[in-house]
């Protein structure tokens, strides 16, 4: 940058000179933008999730004692809802029927949308008990709760979760359907159960490792 | 004139430069541009000023988005960003030094220009300019301040905004307005907070306008005397630019020292305690760079039928007031002191006065320091309405060099027209 | 230019000389050696811990640290489980829950300390109208502002305030529920003697008399007040170091692209 065209009286100086002239000038500019690119760098970390933000993100416990069948409560864990369904015999049951796979697109959740010990037909733990992010894999809005099988979602609706956005369907363990512009099942999060009155939304249980930022879509 | 079009290997930068010609403007603002070619150190100042804005600027957005300008969370807001945000505390503590080294280079800048006459004749407005961005600073760097909402914040924003209501008649409307409400409080710092967003920008644009107003004239120099030819100049790169930069590293160490190992040094112990309506700390002290002028503030006795209170307010506007009369204050038609054998010695006065009234600034205005404060405040307008007049009739001047090439090389201004080329084309 | 320089600086120098020394009533607080002064500082980790158990077992009974949060603790050498287990031992008040109401649960590393007194009005009934300044800041808060001090201002002086206790001198009138400090400003503090020595047992076997306990909760409050100096003195080092190399570099170079003008 500092060698330019113009002309420069270098005839009194030595090749030796002129080349110690281009190494003092090239260290200065490359000290002085390294020093400015460091300098960038506290400022774009500062943006990043400050301390009390992460340990907000500590697993919460929720208490499942007075969840009936057939119902579902939602936390807010990590700014995220988490909803928690007691699903109810016949609930599991329709989960099994082969004509409702057959309207899925991953019915055997093979894209790694959960931690691998929820990774079975009912997407989760203990049967009974669904965990999972209600986030819809399009665009992040959340789907409704739609439990009650057929209604105003046409007869062949087998229960599950209808999102109001854009329409994106997912049945009662988060399997989203065919041909609806959803692309993934509703992510799990990692949980475990303290008790069989409390599940603990983000922690592991003993012995597996998951992180919720592994998932393809959140 | 030596465009970079018809040098330039890029014609992408000829294409851009014959659209849009940015190129033509640095190489002619930056490269061509001829400064004189023996500006001491004191002439880094100016642009260390610029880069303290560009900091103050850059760490102050970072910082406004963590902030939170409502009063019963303001300051919890401020510890979380020194204590969870990342590097959140280096970005508070570059921030809070740096309004103490900003107003520091300031008024080196303000005093070289003093010593050295750069308000005089051709460049009145590029110092009147100097006094608005002054001024704007002031506002800036009171009302942020204000932000973190400690006790001095609070008290502080108190005494300051209190000052107004000295105006006759319309005081009180409109320290109310100021206030928005009955007191400073929450309404009070979400418009402090607002506004101290706003006037850096609005100094950024004051700046442009100092530089634009430079760059009709050019520097001053240490003799005063103007260019006489193209041996008299250098072009402002690389010469100047690497002579800013290595003056730019010299006060980043001073400034990482006290960011790093003192920075709590320049600041108030008090606006560690959350700010409390019921309860006025012992003392009130503004940052160091105030003190000065809280002195003139605090000094002014009733003068004549003037109350004491409404004296105080003119005088302090007045002290920066009289700066802007002061290119027509000056008599003298040299500028630098180096050649005015009496100016010289009332400069050097002039400095140990306000060191003095800062002094006073910082106590109590009891006893001693009440008589200081009103002598140094009565000195500080002697110098510039009585001293600077009749000294610029009276003082005879030096003789004056010919040339700035003959005052400063040995071989005098011959030998230098190979030396440095000159890129005076006007 | 010189002569009116000096004279100047002489002016200011008087001026500065001629101020009449403002009368002491307290004597001067004694300067302790701290662990984290020096440009190389750190927190002494046992005393900061030995500190904090001072401050729980006895400051917390009347001070909050609001702006602290159990996981802060990891700051002063805490693991997770100790923290865990230190949050577990304050009931922290949560809610509303699924009745409406506010509950009480054991406290989590992600909590803020739990405060003695829910506001400032059952502060004040409890403790004879007096307010108990909040400890998280109190450090810097109080540090005198000499230049190279930092935050050792702020410790010397809750070190010295915490063994000031003195009876108060004969003809002293104090008011109704003070005691006598003798570094406290105007000497009556609503305070009363907090530590006597042999307050707490520590756990390293440090014999706790009251300048040891005294010693470690400054250690302990200093950090509270700056947890982040060690970070801040390491990366000073850091830069300083690059800033110096920056300096040397930019000065040749400014020396050699000059050589041809002067």
């Amino acid at each position: 940058m500092a060698e330019t065209a113009q002309p420069r009286p270098m005839d009194a100086h030595t090749q030796d000179s002129a080349t110690r002239r281009d190494f003092l000038q090239i260290a200065a500019t490359a000290l002085t933008g390294i020093g400015a690119a460091i300098a960038v760098w506290p400022l774009i970390d500062s943006m990043n999730a400050a301390q009390d933000t992460l340990a907000a993100g500590a697993p919460l416990d929720v208490d499942i004692s007075h969840l009936q069948p057939g119902q579902q409560i939602v936390v807010l864990w990590r700014s995220k809802p988490i909803f928690i369904v007691n699903r109810s015999a016949a609930e599991l049951q329709t989960l099994q029927e082969p004509q409702v796979a057959g309207l899925l697109r991953d019915p055997q959740s093979e894209v790694e949308q959960q931690p691998p010990y929820a990774q079975n037909w009912h997407r989760s733990i203990k049967p009974g008990l669904l965990v999972l992010v209600g986030i819809c894999t399009h665009l992040g809005c959340i789907p409704e709760f739609k439990p009650a099988p057929g209604g105003d979602l046409g007869a062949a609706w087998p229960g599950g979760y209808f999102c109001p956005c854009h329409g994106s369907r997912y049945d009662l363990a988060g399997r989203v359907f065919s041909g609806v512009p959803a692309p993934y099942n509703l992510p799990v999060p990692p949980y475990t159960f303290i008790s069989d009155a409390v599940v603990r939304i983000g922690e592991n249980p003993p012995g597996s490792s998951f992180d919720l930022d592994s998932v393809v879509q959140l | 004139m030596t465009g970079p079009g018809n040098q330039s290997q890029s014609k992408l930068v000829r294409w851009i430069d014959h659209r849009l010609p940015i190129f033509t403007f640095m190489q002619h603002e930056l490269h061509d541009y001829p400064t004189p070619r023996n500006l001491s150190y004191w002439w880094n100042f100016g642009s260390l000023a610029g880069i303290m804005l560009v900091i103050m600027i850059v760490t102050g957005i970072f910082l406004a988005m963590q902030y939170t300008p409502y009063s019963p969370l303001a300051f919890d807001s401020v510890e979380r960003i020194m204590r969870d945000v990342n590097y959140g505390w280096l970005m508070r503590y570059i921030h809070m030094n740096g309004a103490s080294f900003f107003f520091m280079v300031v008024y080196i800048h303000i005093f070289r220009g003093l010593y050295y006459g750069s308000y005089k004749e051709p460049r009145e407005l590029l110092w009147m300019l100097g006094v608005v961005i002054l001024l704007l600073m002031m506002a800036t760097a009171f009302m942020g301040y204000v932000l973190p909402w400690g006790q001095m914040s609070f008290w502080g924003a108190t005494v300051i905004t209190n000052l107004f209501s000295a105006i006759p008649v319309v005081g009180h409307a409109i320290v109310a307005w100021l206030w928005g409400g009955f007191a400073v409080a929450n309404p009070t710092l979400n418009r402090f907070y607002s506004l101290h967003y706003l006037l850096p920008f609005v100094i950024v644009g004051v700046v442009v306008l100092h530089l634009v107003a430079l760059h009709q004239h050019g520097s001053n120099n240490p003799l005063g005397i103007d260019r006489k030819g193209p041996q008299d100049s250098i072009p402002f790169h690389p010469y100047y630019t690497i002579k800013d930069m290595f003056g730019l590293s010299v006060l980043l160490i001073v400034y990482a020292l006290f960011v790093f190992y003192m920075p709590n040094a320049l600041g108030d112990t008090q606006n560690y305690v959350q700010a409390n309506p019921l309860q006025t700390p012992p003392e009130i002290v503004p940052e160091w760079y105030f003190l000065p002028f809280y002195a003139i503030l605090r000094s002014v006795p009733d003068i004549l039928f003037i109350p004491a209170k409404l004296a105080g307010v003119l005088c302090l506007f007045g002290a920066i007031g009289v700066l802007f009369v002061l290119p027509w204050l000056d008599t003298s038609r040299v500028r630098s002191a180096r050649f005015r054998p009496v100016y010289k010695w009332v400069f050097w006065l002039l400095v140990a006065d306000v060191v003095a009234l800062g002094i006073c600034g910082a106590h109590r205005p009891e006893g001693w320091y009440i008589t200081t404060g009103r002598i140094a405040t009565l000195y500080y307008f002697i110098h510039f309405i009585v001293l600077l007049p009749v000294i610029g009739w009276l003082e005879r001047p030096l003789p004056l060099p010919t040339s700035i090439s003959a005052a400063v090389t040995r071989k005098g201004g011959a030998a230098l027209a190979g030396a440095a080329p000159s890129m005076e084309k006007h | 230019m010189r002569a009116p320089v000096l004279a100047a600086a002489g002016l200011a120098l008087a001026a500065l000389a001629a101020a009449p020394a403002l009368a002491q009533e307290q004597p001067s607080i004694p300067t302790q050696s701290w662990s984290f002064d020096g440009p190389f500082g750190t927190f002494d980790r046992a005393a900061a811990q030995r500190g904090f158990q001072v401050y729980e077992e006895v400051c917390s009974r009347c001070h909050s640290m609001n702006l602290l949060h159990y996981r802060d603790l990891e700051g002063i050498g805490y693991d997770g489980a100790q923290i865990a287990a230190i949050a577990a031992n304050h009931q922290v008040t949560d809610g509303p829950n699924d009745q409406g109401q506010m509950y009480q649960r054991p406290g989590r590393p992600s909590d803020a300390f739990v405060a003695p007194f829910p506001n400032e009005q059952a502060a004040r009934v409890a403790l004879n109208g007096a307010l108990p300044p909040d400890l998280s800041l109190i450090i810097k808060a109080r540090a005198d502002s000499s230049l190279t001090k930092d935050i050792g201002g702020g410790a010397d002086y809750v070190d010295a305030l915490l063994q000031g206790f003195k009876e108060p001198p004969a003809g002293m009138t104090m008011a109704a529920n003070m005691n006598y400090n003798e570094y406290f400003p105007g000497n009556q503090i609503a305070m009363p003697q907090p530590l006597h020595g042999d307050d707490v047992q520590y756990g390293d076997g440090t014999k706790a008399t009251l300048p040891q306990e005294a010693h470690d909760v400054a250690t302990f409050l200093a950090w509270a007040s700056e947890p982040m100096m060690e970070e801040r003195k390491r990366t000073g080092a850091k830069v300083l170091i690059f800033l110096l190399a920056m300096a040397g570099v930019l000065y040749a170079a400014k020396r050699q692209i000059w050589a041809d003008v002067h």
